[in-house]
């Protein structure tokens, strides 16, 4: 058993070492090389900017009057006397 | 006096006790339907009410038919001891009988106390118009076709009552049979008033209710009608003048919840807020504080099954100790015409058992003794049940208008503080009264109310307050 996995272990190690090279070969081919530059320093007028077109809004701050919206309670209301005419005929002889 | 007295109660009771020997001889008989058929003639002419209705209601239950003898002995002994004698029997032997219109108008109110209209009407058919119950079996088959909405049939129905209970009424020889058609005959015309009001005719309906006399016992049940007719006819102050009738003396007992309710719906719809806002207060002081005192007080005794109707035969000074509600509620359940003929054949059954224990000894006393005490437990408990049902229906009634009067309150403080956000305020603080805002018709009447309360004014008061719902500028009110 113990042989077994000695020889497990030099396997793994062999194959990671070999992977590895290949690797640092085709990096040294075809690697371009890149340089990135940023502006150090930009500056905006804002005072000289200018928007053209035409203002639609009121000048000054205001709120379209309308009527406030109430909402009634439905109050006690009679709509027959169904239970004085059943009360009536209960008092009956 | 006393002797005179004494020597009339001895042939009554020897009389009695010779009529009962010929039905004692009668129930030696083998038991049969001819024996209890011909027991409880013998009983009846003997007076022995309550008795002779045990053997009836044997012989109805095992007769097929009833003869024109018998028919007219079970109509008498409706009079005697009330419909309840009658209504309260097995459906299916009532059912048997429709043939007898005694037994017909039986079923028919039963009936009608299931809420079963359409068979109550078809039950009471068999009762012509010209016949003793022909008035009443008229108004209850009104009040069934009422509910089922059919108005037109409705209103034929009660026409006839109209018409049957007034040719009683003219030919009745004793001033009370007469008073009690008359009830019946105006209350078919309130309740044709109360279909025209169901159907928004609004102005029909308040002719019907004129025809209602002020010397009428109905008449102080009906302002209240009379003035929601005004409200919905939006005639706030004939609403208001008609609803000032109940502070009148002679209406103390009257006291209805809703009458002030509609008080306070009235001001409201004048704008007149802090009116409504006085009357519900008032509402709330004196009657709700009031109520719940009562309610704790009927809430001790109600599983009692005599309790209340003990209340009924205490005399007046002992149930105003009790709670001053407590007196006008027994006013006014007196009143009631039921609650009377019921009451007055509880105490015709009491006498009745006092004579039979004064008889000798026999198995027929023994049997008659037995029924009648039965009877006796049973109308106690049904007057007892009857009385505390009223008493619960009016505390009740005032738990819920308190809720109304409520709802009322904050629809004011509602249109108070939208008022406040209009920047608005209404036209006069408060309207005052004038002839210029009375609504009137040639022939309606009209009093002013100086403090006074005439007999003959009641339910014809009007206010005259000018409506305040006109809403000014701040600062603009008058």
């Amino acid at each position: 058993m113990r042989r077994l996995m000695i020889a497990l272990l030099f396997l793994m190690v062999t194959s990671t070492g070999a992977q590895e090279k290949n690797a640092s070969k085709s990096a040294n081919v075809k690697a371009p090389k890149v340089i990135y530059k940023y502006r150090q320093y930009e500056k905006f007028d804002l005072g000289s900017m200018e928007i053209k077109g035409s203002i639609v809004a009121p000048g000054d701050l205001s709120v379209k009057e309308r009527s406030r919206r109430t909402f009634s309670r439905d109050l006690y209301d009679r709509d027959n006397f169904n239970t004085e005419v059943i009360e009536d005929i209960r008092n009956l002889r | 006096m006393k002797k005179i007295l004494l020597i009339i109660t001895l042939i009554m009771s020897s009389r009695a006790l010779a009529d009962i020997k010929a039905a004692t001889e009668l129930y030696k008989q083998p038991q049969s339907l001819k024996r209890d058929r011909d027991m409880a003639l013998e009983l009846f002419k003997s007076k022995y009410f309550f008795s002779s209705l045990a053997f009836a209601k044997n012989y109805i239950a095992g007769s097929k038919e009833l003869d024109p003898e018998f028919e007219a002995v079970i109509e008498k002994l409706m009079v005697k001891t009330g419909t309840m004698s009658f209504s309260y029997m097995d459906r299916k032997i009532l059912k048997r009988h429709m043939s007898s219109p005694t037994l017909a108008l039986a079923y028919g109110i039963r009936m009608s106390q299931l809420k079963k209209w359409d068979e109550s009407n078809k039950a009471l058919d068999n009762v012509p118009d010209n016949h003793k119950f022909g008035s009443e079996a008229r108004m209850l088959q009104g009040a069934a076709l009422n509910m089922l909405l059919k108005d037109n049939d409705a209103v034929a129905m009660y026409k006839r009552c109209i018409k049957a209970s007034q040719t009683i009424e003219q030919d009745a020889e004793k001033e009370k049979l007469g008073r009690y058609y008359a009830i019946i005959k105006e209350s078919c015309f309130i309740h044709l008033a109360r279909i025209e009001y169901r159907n928004g005719n609004y102005e029909q309906a308040k002719e019907l209710y004129r025809a209602i006399p002020k010397t009428s016992y109905r008449f102080p049940y009906i302002l209240m009608e009379k003035a929601w007719n005004a409200y919905q006819r939006e005639d706030y102050n004939r609403s208001l003048g008609v609803l000032v009738t109940y502070k009148s003396p002679l209406m103390t007992s009257y006291f209805f919840p809703e009458a002030e309710v509609l008080r306070a719906l009235s001001y409201f719809r004048l704008c007149l807020w802090e009116d409504s806002m006085v009357t519900i207060e008032n509402y709330y002081k004196r009657y709700k504080a009031q109520s719940d005192v009562l309610r704790a007080l009927l809430l001790k005794h109600k599983k009692s099954y005599t309790y209340f109707l003990k209340m009924a035969f205490a005399p007046i000074e002992e149930t105003e100790k009790m709670h001053p509600y407590v007196r006008n509620m027994m006013t006014q359940i007196r009143k009631k015409i039921k609650f009377s003929i019921d009451l007055v054949s509880y105490k015709k059954a009491q006498n009745e058992l006092k004579f039979i224990q004064k008889l000798p000894t026999s198995k027929l006393r023994n049997l008659m003794e037995g029924e009648l005490k039965e009877t006796l437990k049973w109308r106690t408990t049904h007057l007892n049940h009857y009385i505390k049902k009223q008493m619960f229906d009016f505390v009740n009634e005032i738990h819920k208008f308190s809720y109304e009067m409520f709802n009322i309150k904050l629809e004011i403080l509602a249109r108070k503080r939208d008022l406040v956000w209009d920047n608005k305020q209404l036209v006069s603080d408060r309207s005052r009264g004038s002839h210029e805002n009375l609504k009137r018709e040639s022939d309606e009447h009209f009093y002013d109310f100086r403090g006074e309360f005439w007999a003959d004014e009641l339910g014809d008061y009007s206010f005259g307050l000018k409506s305040n719902c006109e809403k000014v500028r701040v600062g603009a009110a008058k």
